[in-house]
C-alpha cells in the first residue's frame, strides 16, 4: 500500500531566524511609513488620496479585498483541516494559530476600508442601521457573524467543548466561503460597470482567497512551527492545494477574459486597460509572472525553500489580481465624454495611488503583523498558564474524564 | 494520540465528526442561512424611509396669472405656473420630471455654473455637467450638447446598494441623500451608470491660494482675503450645510436633487432658470396640462442608457 510513500521533506530550519529578523525589519519600516500615512489621512481627510468620483475606490479597497481573501482562505483550510483531521491541522494549537491569522488579516483589511470611508465616525451605522439590499451591508454582517463564530471556536478550543467546537468551526468555515465569494458579488451586482457585472467574479474571488490563504498558511506553518510534529504533512497538503487552486484561478481568469476577447462590446475597454494600458506591467509581470508563472514552477519542485518562496511571491503579488478587477472596472465610463465635461482631477477616469495611500497600505500591513504577533503571544501565554496549572485533558466527544498529562 | 508542548486539550477520536456534532453543525448552518435569507427578504420588502405625505405637504404658492389667449408666453412663466399648481397638491401626487431639448442647447454651461453657485458646490463636485460631442468633419461639423443632471430614475441602482439606507426615492420622484446618515463609502457612485453622483472630498476653492503669500491678516484663507462665497453654507435639503473640518457634506456622496430647497419655496430648479436657450423644462408629469406633459406627448423623447433598465425621469428631445 505504501510503495510510493514520499521520502520525508528536508525542512530548512536554519533560515527561519533570518526570515524572522527580516519580518521584524519589514514591520518596523511599515509602521514608521504607515504612521505618516495615517497622519496624512486623519489630518487632511481624503485630500492626499488619488481617487476621485469616477474612480472612487483605490489601493486601500484592493488591499482590503486581498486581506479578507487571506482571512477567508486561511480559515477555510485551517478550520476544515481541523474538522477533517488533516496532518498538521488536527491539533488545537494549529487551529488557534489559524484563527489568530484570520483575525489579524481581518483587522488589517478593516483598517483599509475604515480609512476609505468619508465618515469614519459613522462606520457603526452599517451594524445599527443596515440595509441588507446592499451587498456591502450583507458582507459586513457576515464578517461579524464569522468573527463571532471564530471567537467562540477559539474560546471552545481551550476547554472541554462537549461536542460544540467542530459545529462552530463548520459554521465559521461556511462564512469563510461566503465572504470571499461575496467580495466578488460586491462588484458583480454593479450593473453600471460592464467588467464587474459577471457571475464568474464571486467564484474567481473565492478561488483567489484559497490561493492567497493557502500561501499564507504555508508560510505561517513554517515560520511558526510551535513544536509542530506533522509539518511535513501540512506543507505537502498546502503545496498541493496551492498548486490546484492556482491552476483553477488562472483557468477562471482566462474564462473571464475570453468573454471580452471574443465579444469586444462587453468587457473590452476594461480588458484593454488591463492588458495594454499604462499599468500593463501589473498584469503581465506582477500578476502573471511573479504571482503565477514563477510560483507555479517553484511549487513543482520538491524543495521546501522553493515552496516557501512561491508562497511569499503569491501573498504579495496577488494584490495585483484585486487591483486589476477594481481599477479597470471603474476606469471605463458609460457616458463618453463625461470626464471632459467638467474639469477637475477628481473627475477623471484615471487613478494613480499616491504616496499617502501606499503609506496607509504599509500601516495596514504593520497592523496585521502586530495583531498576529500579539494574538499568537497571548495564545502561547494562555497555553503555558493552562498547561502549568491544569493537566492535559482528553476531549473525546463525550469524554468527561480528564486525564493527567 | 499526538501530544504537544502547549496544548492542554487533544482530540481523542480519530473520526472527523460524530453524529451529534454533525447534527449540531447542520442546525447552526441552517439557522445561519435562514437568518441571512430572512434579513435580505425583509429588507427587500421594506418600503423606503417614510417622507411626510398627505395634505400637510401642500404648499400655497402664488400662481402667475395666465396670459391672454393667443399671446406667446415664455416657457419659464408657464413652468412657474405649473409649479404652483403642483405644489398645491400633496407631495405623493406630484411626479417631477425634466425634459432637455438638444436642439436648443447651445453648450453655454450656464446651467452647470448656476447649479454650482446655487448649491455652493466645492471643486470636484458637479451635479450638471454638459457633455459635448462633435460629429462630422470641417466644414460640416455638428456639436451636440447633453446636460447630464441626476436622472432621478424610477428604478435607481444607487438606492439598494447603500449599506445604511441613506439614500432613497421620495414620493415625488426625487432621489435624495441624508447627509447626516451617509457614511461616505461611495458604493452608490460606482452603481450609477450616468456618473451622476460625485463625492465631496473636502476640496476648497482657496486651497493653495496661500502658497507663497505673506503671513498675516492679508493672507488668503486665513485672513480678510477669504471670499465670502467660499464660506457660505449650502442650502441643500432645506438646511444650511457649513463646510467646516470633516463635517457633512464633506465626505458625503452628493448629487442633483432638482433643487428641492427651491421647489419648496415655489422656485424652479436653478438650471432651468439659468438656461439661456430655454432648453431645459421642468414640471409635474402627473398634471396632463403641464408644459412637460405636453412636450412629452408631442415630441419623440428618449432617455440616456435605456438598456440599463433604470427608467430615468430626465428625457431628451432631439
Amino acid at each position: 500500500m505504501h510503495m510510493f510513500t514520499s521520502p520525508p521533506l528536508r525542512i530548512p530550519d536554519a533560515g527561519r531566524r533570518w526570515v524572522h529578523m527580516a519580518l521584524v525589519i519589514v514591520f518596523g519600516a511599515s509602521a514608521v511609513i504607515g504612521v505618516w500615512g495615517v497622519y496624512e489621512r486623519v489630518a487632511h481627510g481624503h485630500l492626499p488620496a488619488g481617487y476621485g468620483s469616477y474612480v472612487p475606490w483605490g489601493l486601500w479597497i484592493a488591499l482590503y479585498f486581498h486581506g479578507v481573501g487571506i482571512a477567508g482562505g486561511a480559515f477555510l483550510l485551517g478550520g476544515l483541516g481541523y474538522v477533517l483531521r488533516w496532518p498538521g491541522f488536527r491539533r488545537r494549537a494549529a487551529l488557534r494559530t489559524v484563527i489568530v491569522l484570520s483575525v489579524a488579516a481581518f483587522a488589517a483589511s478593516f483598517l483599509g476600508i475604515w480609512f476609505d470611508l468619508g465618515h469614519m465616525d459613522r462606520a457603526s451605522f452599517i451594524f445599527t442601521r443596515p440595509a441588507f439590499t446592499s451587498m456591502m451591508s450583507f458582507n459586513a454582517w457576515i464578517y461579524g457573524a464569522f468573527m463571532a463564530c471564530a471567537g467562540i471556536a477559539y474560546a471552545l478550543s481551550w476547554i472541554d467543548d462537549r461536542g460544540w467546537l467542530k459545529p462552530f468551526l463548520c459554521v465559521a468555515a461556511l462564512f469563510s466561503v461566503m465572504f470571499p465569494s461575496q467580495s466578488g458579488a460586491f462588484f458583480g451586482v454593479v450593473d453600471a460597470k460592464s467588467y464587474w457585472h459577471s457571475p464568474l467574479l464571486p467564484v474567481l474571488f473565492l478561488t483567489s482567497a484559497v490561493v492567497a490563504g493557502s500561501a499564507t498558511l504555508l508560510l505561517v506553518k513554517w515560520l511558526f512551527p510551535d513544536g509542530e510534529i506533522e509539518m511535513d504533512g501540512a506543507l505537502r497538503r498546502l503545496r498541493s492545494i496551492l498548486l490546484g487552486s492556482l491552476i483553477v484561478y488562472f483557468g477562471l481568469e482566462l474564462a473571464e477574459f475570453s468573454l471580452g476577447l471574443w465579444n469586444p462590446y462587453t468587457h473590452a475597454p476594461a480588458l484593454e486597460l488591463i492588458l495594454w494600458g499604462p499599468y500593463w506591467w501589473v498584469f503581465w509581470i506582477v500578476h502573471l509572472v511573479v504571482g503565477g508563472g514563477i510560483p507555479f514552477a517553484l511549487l513543482l519542485t520538491r524543495r521546501v525553500p522553493a515552496w516557501l518562496t512561491a508562497a511569499g511571491l503569491i501573498v504579495v503579488a496577488f494584490v495585483s489580481g484585486r487591483l486589476n478587477v477594481l481599477i479597470p472596472g471603474q476606469a471605463v465610463g458609460e457616458i463618453s465624454g463625461l470626464q471632459d465635461a467638467f474639469h477637475h482631477d477628481r473627475l477623471k477616469y484615471i487613478y494613480h495611488a499616491t504616496p499617502a495611500e501606499y503609506a496607509v497600505g504599509f500601516f495596514m500591513l504593520a497592523a496585521g503583523m502586530a495583531v498576529f504577533f500579539v494574538g499568537r503571544e497571548v495564545t502561547r501565554l494562555i497555553a503555558r498558564r493552562l498547561s502549568a496549572s491544569t493537566p492535559v485533558l482528553q476531549s473525546s466527544p463525550r469524554a468527561a474524564t480528564p486525564a493527567m498529562k | 494520540m499526538n501530544q504537544e508542548t502547549d496544548d492542554c486539550w487533544v482530540e481523542q477520536s480519530d473520526r472527523s465528526m460524530d453524529r451529534r456534532e454533525f447534527v449540531r453543525a447542520a442546525a447552526l448552518v441552517g439557522a445561519g442561512i435562514t437568518a441571512a435569507a430572512a434579513g435580505v427578504v425583509m429588507h427587500r420588502r421594506r418600503p423606503p424611509p417614510a417622507d411626510p405625505t398627505g395634505p400637510a405637504t401642500r404648499r400655497a404658492v402664488q400662481a402667475l396669472p395666465a396670459p391672454p389667449t393667443g399671446t406667446a408666453e415664455d416657457p419659464l412663466l408657464r413652468m412657474q405656473r405649473d409649479l404652483a399648481h403642483a405644489l398645491a397638491k400633496p407631495v405623493e401626487q406630484r411626479h417631477w420630471i425634466m425634459i432637455i431639448d438638444h436642439r436648443k442647447c447651445v453648450g453655454c454651461h450656464a446651467c452647470t455654473i448656476g447649479c454650482v453657485a446655487e448649491n455652493k458646490l466645492p471643486p470636484g463636485v458637479v451635479y450638471r455637467p454638459v457633455v459635448t460631442e462633435e460629429a462630422g468633419e470641417y466644414p460640416r461639423v455638428r456639436m451636440k450638447f447633453t446636460p447630464r443632471p441626476c436622472m432621478q430614475c424610477d428604478k435607481p441602482p444607487c438606492v439598494p446598494v447603500c449599506p445604511v439606507r441613506a439614500t432613497w426615492k421620495r414620493p415625488d420622484g426625487v432621489v435624495t441623500i441624508d447627509y447626516d446618515r451617509c457614511i461616505g463609502c461611495r458604493y452608490c457612485l460606482t452603481a450609477c451608470p450616468y456618473g451622476a453622483r460625485t463625492s465631496d472630498f473636502g476640496e476648497h476653492y482657496m486651497a493653495g491660494a496661500a502658497e507663497g503669500a505673506p503671513r498675516g491678516t492679508d493672507r488668503p484663507v486665513e485672513g480678510s482675503e477669504t471670499p465670502a462665497y467660499a464660506e457660505r453654507p449650502a442650502p441643500e435639503y432645506g438646511k444650511g450645510w457649513v463646510r467646516k473640518g470633516h463635517a457633512s457634506p464633506i465626505g458625503n456622496a452628493r448629487k442633483c436633487h432638482f433643487c428641492l430647497h427651491r421647489l419648496n419655496e415655489g422656485l424652479l430648479p436653478m438650471c432651468v432658470t439659468t438656461c439661456i436657450g430655454r432648453a431645459t423644462y421642468f414640471g409635474d408629469a402627473n398634471n396632463p396640462d403641464s408644459l412637460v406633459s405636453e412636450l412629452k406627448a408631442t415630441h419623440d423623447t428618449h432617455t440616456l442608457l435605456p438598456h440599463k433598465g433604470t427608467e430615468p425621469q430626465v428625457f431628451y428631445i432631439g
